[in-house]
């Protein structure tokens, strides 16, 4: 069973994309099959650089990185919003695989989800 | 044929239809003849949980409607522990360990992690999710 | 009811992005089920997807006063919703 956990909405603004986080690597950690794909402003949790300790909370971009050594298959992220947020291979985290967030995406996975 | 559900509440009543939109699909399949895996409740779902709500009596008491229709039905209830203890949701277990001033878990609802979450999603034909809708 | 490859089931109001984003992201084979505030997208019928079938709950499309639904809507009450769910391949609630 493959799953989706999609995250459209952007990092510390609010709860979900953690949220969502925690799904997948729950996933992985049950060795069930598992994906992400950001889309929307969502995007932004795949910008280089994030220091979050002057706002109390935590980067996720090491837990990004570590993604494929616990078991996530991919991190995927829609082009055209990482266009219109200005994120190219030089601002991206490494590790991400840009798609079309499109029907035939979705086809490939059994169970899409959002945390919230 | 008689199929499974799990089913995920991320939306907190009183705040999102979520509650209602999942009670009102929850009894519909049991009417139908199908079984309720579990009821998972997540991020702000967690809230579902709490033995503190005191809504004005002419308003739906959402806690205590889904607490009736779990213990009713036999129906697992949990509340996800990290989603739980951030938002102050605990059981006893909870409160002792950290030292908290009192618990607020409404039974039969208990604490656990994702991995019910993750299991129930293994075991149910179908695994749907009540989010608020803002 | 015809086969339904994907269930999506929309409970945000045509305004909210993810409304948007689950119309796109609708094939032809799918359906879409609205619930809650996605009951609104009924007012909105331009933003209709054309080709999939569409489901509104009737709880929420009377709740909301919309209760003259366009051509080619299908209304629903929860043990329609329940047989939609199971229909389908997949549910992926928006």
């Amino acid at each position: 069973m493959t799953t989706l956990i999609m995250i459209d909405q952007p990092p510390y603004g609010a709860w979900t994309g953690r949220e969502a986080l925690d799904m997948a690597f729950s996933l992985a950690a049950f060795d069930q099959s598992a994906s992400l794909l950001f889309t929307g402003p969502g995007v932004n949790w795949l910008r280089q650089t994030q220091h979050a300790g002057g706002i109390e909370q935590k980067s996720v971009e090491k837990n990004l990185a570590a993604a494929p050594i616990f078991g996530m298959d991919a991190i995927l992220a829609d082009r055209a919003a990482c266009i219109a947020y200005g994120l190219d291979e030089h601002s991206l985290i490494e590790g991400v695989t840009l798609v079309d967030a499109d029907a035939d995406l979705l086809t490939d996975y059994d169970h899409t989800a959002f945390a919230g | 044929m008689s199929e499974t559900f799990t089913l995920v509440i991320t939306g907190a009543p009183y705040s999102s239809q979520a509650p209602q939109t999942a009670l009102g699909f929850a009894k519909a399949a049991v009417d139908a003849g199908h079984q309720i895996d579990r009821v998972f409740l997540y991020g702000d779902g967690v809230h579902l949980a709490s033995a503190l709500c005191a809504p004005p009596s002419d308003e739906t008491h959402w806690p205590d409607e889904w607490s009736r229709f779990l213990t009713q039905h036999k129906i697992p209830g949990v509340a996800c522990i990290a989603s739980a203890l951030r938002r102050g949701l605990v059981n006893e277990t909870e409160q002792k360990r950290y030292e908290l001033p009192s618990a607020n878990l409404r039974a039969p609802f208990e604490i656990a992690g994702l991995g019910e979450w993750v299991e129930g999603r293994i075991k149910s034909t179908r695994t749907l999710y009540f989010h608020a809708g803002d | 009811m015809t086969d339904i490859q994907t269930l999506h089931i929309l409970n945000k109001s045509p305004d909210h992005p993810r409304a948007a984003r689950c119309v796109e992201m609708m094939s032809a084979e799918d359906g879409l089920l609205l619930t809650g505030n996605g009951v609104l997208l009924l007012a909105r019928g331009n933003l209709l997807p054309g080709a999939s079938k569409v489901f509104a709950l009737i709880p929420d499309v009377e709740a909301r006063g919309l209760g003259d639904l366009s051509g080619n809507v299908s209304s629903v009450d929860f043990a329609e919703m329940v047989t939609l769910s199971l229909q389908a391949q997949r549910v992926i609630s928006w």
